[in-house]
């Protein structure tokens, strides 16, 4: 069996004033990068459903700097990685990088397919369910628990209300994994050095038979401008010692419920 | 003639069988020394010394034993019983040599005897006088342990409950006394025998064998014939002799083995144990890391195991043992040595004897060390690296660092705490355990009225390696400022790395995590060569240990030393002037990374002193420093609520001196737990925490009243 794990370098934004002064986006300075948390659940559940023999390969879209995203998931225990990454290729929305992620995943005819639910910058919940459905595979979003069942997989995928939905899904498929599924094992920089080793392969659109025209085609949004959120009006400051803030609390929450 | 019959009318027979079983005694003996020899040539090689460095180790041990520096320090009580035992022994051992030199050697080869005459009495009194030093010692020991009880000889174990097996070990209990209890009868048949040959014989110079005459007293009262005397002389001397080589067969393979294996782990000692962690040699780069299985040990680390002499002096001090948590360095050591016994045992005489000739094992000791029936996991990680265990075991064996391999292997093994795995996450991606962005490192310094120089940029005096916490966290801050401010006034030629330093990596490799530790050092070491300087001063005694001990590895050889070194020189050389003296009496705890690992005790005592506060002890001071909880990366732990924390223990020891004013402190990271655990054990109202440097500005800085009432 062959498990596909999709994952993605996300960027994090630790400081206050990141945002460009003409809104186009995100001061790089800024940012910190990591592999996004999702995923570091998926390659775990693919660890975990893999037995001996089985491969999991992982895949990202993007430039150099995402091969450490690849690494640590090497690092985890993951066999393989591929890279694809192209430079007529520009700011990508997650159908876009669906589509490139469908002709890099095809060519590998995976049994199983585990992406996060969605990525930590983005927060579109999209790139998975879109990947599906260019790959023509079943799906089931959101999952919460995953078991080998004969030729197939048995999964739990999470509903409002604290509700899990229990479902026979058959092979090949394609899951979204929620985090909190497992414990994401520990990838030690020693390990993270030694994934080095392992076959990283990097490909580019001609390799996977797409041009820009066709990603650009599959794209279905454009960024405008990033805002800053502005501060929630009515929002009252307190300051003063510990002793002062806590009593004028007191006051308001008495205030409040007269 | 002033001498005496060694085998006194025994027929031939007999005296053939007793050589038979003096041989049979030897070879026993050597087998029980080739089994442990068997096991230590199963263990890896590396940091073993050079055999030039023998003689000088070797003089070193034997200097160390026959002082019992070690071995007196804390209990002067066992001091002196020991010493009792060990000079009584070794004395009696020797005069045993001489007797069989004169009669085995001397007198078939050569036809003459040495021992007669006064070399026979100055002989005599000399063993009569030891035989009583070593009596001494036993009923000394036995007697510590029948009534005295102290608390660190309970075997047990804080990582079993009640009930389980090996909880109390109460089979090391029997073997304690019978290894006091067969010497002490060994001694005392002994001075029997003495007494019954001077009952038989008067020879007149009792006076040399007083140890004798007692049991000749006793003898002469019962006024026995020649014959009768004759038959209790034969008896004494088989049971004595008996037991006296039975003893030796038994020495290996009983708490006697310490003679052979606490001297020769004092031998190989490491000097550096804990305060330079080993590296991974570059040929096991790709295997896994630490010790997974006993197999992995070196062979110091092997041989340490058997060289425990359960004298609980590591039990005593640990801090987790201290205060609840499930470890204790003695019982780690014990059940590794159990474990590497065990499976030696399989091994077989077979297996014993093809080690000695061939150099491979046949995986005897390839068996996991964590376990559920082995060491806990929860053990491991419940150490502190405090080194307290390392600095104090009378006989060399490195309990800390041995803790420290297991870790390696179980960061591997992703056995590890949740929050120190993303700890480890956060440093490996922001460079520091705070998770902040790096460029928020210096900021720290916009609150100060000059700029501080980018020592990236510009040539200094000094670099001052600020740390994590120094640089991070709120409290420290203040503490930072106020350094950065008297280095100022100083006026000491000072530049910082900004955005460029990195976690020095200092309890990250405590914690396990060597690969990061060895990218975090590497980025270090780049960023200071790139860097024109003279010496380093640091904030974090965490910092100073690494970066003075464990750097050079790397490449990074420098003057390394901590804030109050460099606070005691400015005040020294009245480059700082004490405006106002306080009379404040104050406590000081010594962080273990300034004072234990690197011997910093006495400049933060001098400025105490020079700024005219009183200091006052506490009980556990200086190298016997009470970690306070966050050494070995347990600061990135949580702790299990309820439990008692070290730090906590460690106040209640402060407020127990009575009024105090300050708890001063030297460390960043003891900032952060003592300004918690003040409020935490209830004792806001009783004592107040100060950073030293807090205390010397507060003095320098104090406005000049007595000129100002001049003006």
């Amino acid at each position: 069996m062959r498990i596909v794990v999709p994952v993605k370098q996300v960027a994090r934004i630790d400081d206050d004033d990141a945002l460009l002064e003409d809104g186009s986006g995100v001061d790089p300075d800024a940012l910190e990068h990591e592999l996004n948390e999702w995923d570091t659940f998926s390659v775990e559940a693919a660890l975990q459903v893999a037995e001996e023999g089985d491969e999991v390969v992982v895949v990202t879209v993007g430039e150099r700097e995402a091969e450490e995203a690849l690494l640590t998931c090497l690092a985890q225990g993951a066999d393989r990685g591929i890279r694809v990454w192209d430079q007529r290729l520009g700011d990508l929305d997650p159908l876009a990088t669906a589509r490139i992620l469908a002709a890099a995943v095809e060519r590998e005819s995976p049994d199983l397919v585990l992406c996060g639910v969605q990525s930590s910058d983005g927060v579109n919940g999209a790139t998975g369910v879109a990947l599906a459905a260019h790959l023509k595979l079943a799906r089931v979003a959101v999952v919460r628990k995953i078991e080998r069942d004969g030729q197939g997989l048995v999964v739990d995928r999470e509903l409002e209300g604290g509700l899990l939905e229990s479902i026979r899904v058959p092979l090949p498929a394609l899951l979204t994994v929620q985090t909190g599924i497992n414990e994401p094992r520990y990838a030690t920089l020693r390990a993270i050095k030694q994934a080095a080793n392992k076959p990283l392969t990097v490909l580019d659109l001609d390799e996977l038979g797409l041009d820009p025209e066709a990603v650009a085609g599959a794209s279905g949004s454009r960024t405008r401008r990033h805002l800053k959120r502005e501060a929630g009006e009515g929002a009252q400051m307190l300051s003063g010692s510990p002793d002062e803030v806590a009593g004028r609390i007191a006051e308001i929450i008495r205030e409040s419920t007269r | 003639m002033k001498t005496r019959e060694v085998m006194w009318d025994m027929p031939l027979g007999l005296q053939a069988l007793w050589y038979l079983l003096v041989g049979v005694s030897i070879l026993v003996f050597l087998y029980g020394v080739a089994r442990p020899v068997a096991k230590y040539r199963r263990g890896r090689s590396e940091g073993l010394p050079q055999a030039s460095e023998l003689p000088r180790r070797i003089w070193a041990a034997t200097k160390t034993l026959y002082s019992h520096a070690s071995i007196k320090r804390r209990d002067s009580l066992a001091g002196w019983a020991h010493r009792g035992i060990f000079y009584g022994w070794v004395v009696l051992a020797i005069g045993t040599v001489i007797v069989a030199l004169d009669h085995d050697v001397a007198s078939p080869i050569f036809g003459f005897h040495f021992l007669h005459g006064d070399f026979y009495l100055g002989f005599k009194a000399a063993l009569n006088v030891l035989g009583f030093a070593l009596i001494a010692g036993l009923l000394l020991m036995m007697m510590r342990r029948a009534f005295l009880r102290p608390a660190k000889l309970d075997y047990a174990r804080p990582d079993r409950k009640p009930g389980e097996p090996q909880f109390d070990r109460h089979v090391y209990r029997v073997g304690d006394w019978v290894f006091v209890g067969t010497l002490l009868v060994i001694a005392c048949t002994g001075f029997l025998l003495e007494g019954v040959r001077m009952e038989m014989d008067h020879p007149g110079y009792s006076g040399f064998q007083f140890g004798g005459w007692l049991p000749a007293q006793v003898l002469s009262g019962f006024d026995l014939s020649q014959g009768a005397l004759g038959g209790i002389r034969h008896s004494v001397w088989w049971f004595h002799g008996l037991l006296a080589i039975a003893f030796v067969a038994s020495i290996p393979y009983t708490k006697a083995a310490h003679m052979l294996s606490s001297y020769a782990s004092l031998i190989l000692r490491d000097p550096t144990a804990g305060k330079r962690l080993p590296q991974i040699p570059a040929e096991r780069a790709a295997e896994p890391a630490g010790y997974a299985t006993l197999a992995d040990f070196t062979v110091t680390h092997l041989l340490e195991l058997d060289a425990c002499t359960k004298c609980g002096k590591c039990h005593e001090v640990c801090p987790a043992n201290a205060t609840g948590r499930p470890l204790s360095p003695r019982d780690v050591i014990l059940e590794l040595r159990e474990e590497a016994n065990a499976s030696m045992h399989e091994v077989g005489i077979g297996g014993v004897l093809g080690t000695l000739i061939g150099r491979d094992g046949d995986g005897a000791l390839d068996q996991p060390v964590v376990g559920p029936d082995r060491v806990h996991a929860e053990t491991i990680w419940a150490c502190y690296q405090c080194n307290a265990c390392v600095e104090i075991c009378p006989v060399g064996i490195e309990q800390a660092p041995i803790i420290n391999q297991i870790r390696r292997n179980l960061v591997e093994e992703g056995e590890l705490d949740s929050n120190l795995q993303s700890t480890f996450q956060t440093i490996h991606k922001s460079g520091n355990s705070f998770g902040e962005n790096e460029r928020r490192r210096g900021r720290w310094t916009e609150e100060l009225d000059f700029e501080v120089t980018d020592a990236r940029t510009q040539p200094v005096d000094v670099l001052w390696f600020v740390g994590d916490y120094a640089s991070f966290d709120p409290r420290s801050r203040r503490v930072t400022a106020a350094l950065a401010g008297l280095m100022h006034e100083a006026g000491v030629d000072f530049g910082i790395l900004f955005d460029g330093e990195r976690n020095s990596g200092n309890d990250v490799r405590r914690a396990g995590e060597e690969g990061l530790f060895e990218s975090l050092a590497e980025q270090n070491v780049e960023t200071i060569d790139a860097c024109e300087f003279n010496r380093i001063v640091t904030s974090d005694p965490h910092s100073l240990n690494t970066i003075r001990n464990e750097y050079s590895a790397f490449g990074g050889d420098w003057d390394v030393c901590h804030h109050t070194a460099l606070l005691l020189e400015l005040l020294d050389s009245k480059r700082l002037e004490i405006r106002r003296t306080s009379p404040h009496r104050v406590t000081y705890h010594d962080p273990c990374f300034l004072g234990r690992y690197n011997g910093g005790y006495d400049a933060p005592r001098q400025i105490i002193e020079a700024l005219g506060c009183t200091l006052v002890e506490m009980p556990r001071n200086r190298d016997n420093s009470f970690c306070c909880g966050a050494g070995g990366g347990r600061i990135w732990i949580p702790d299990q609520p309820g439990q008692e924390r070290p730090s906590e223990n460690r106040i209640r020891e402060a407020v127990g001196l009575g009024e105090l004013d300050y708890f001063v402190v030297s460390c960043p990271k003891d900032v952060t737990m003592y300004e918690d655990a003040i409020k935490t054990s209830g004792h806001a109202d009783d004592i107040e925490l100060r950073e030293l440097t807090e205390l010397v500005r507060d003095a320098v800085h104090a406005p000049q009243t007595a000129s100002l009432a001049r003006e």
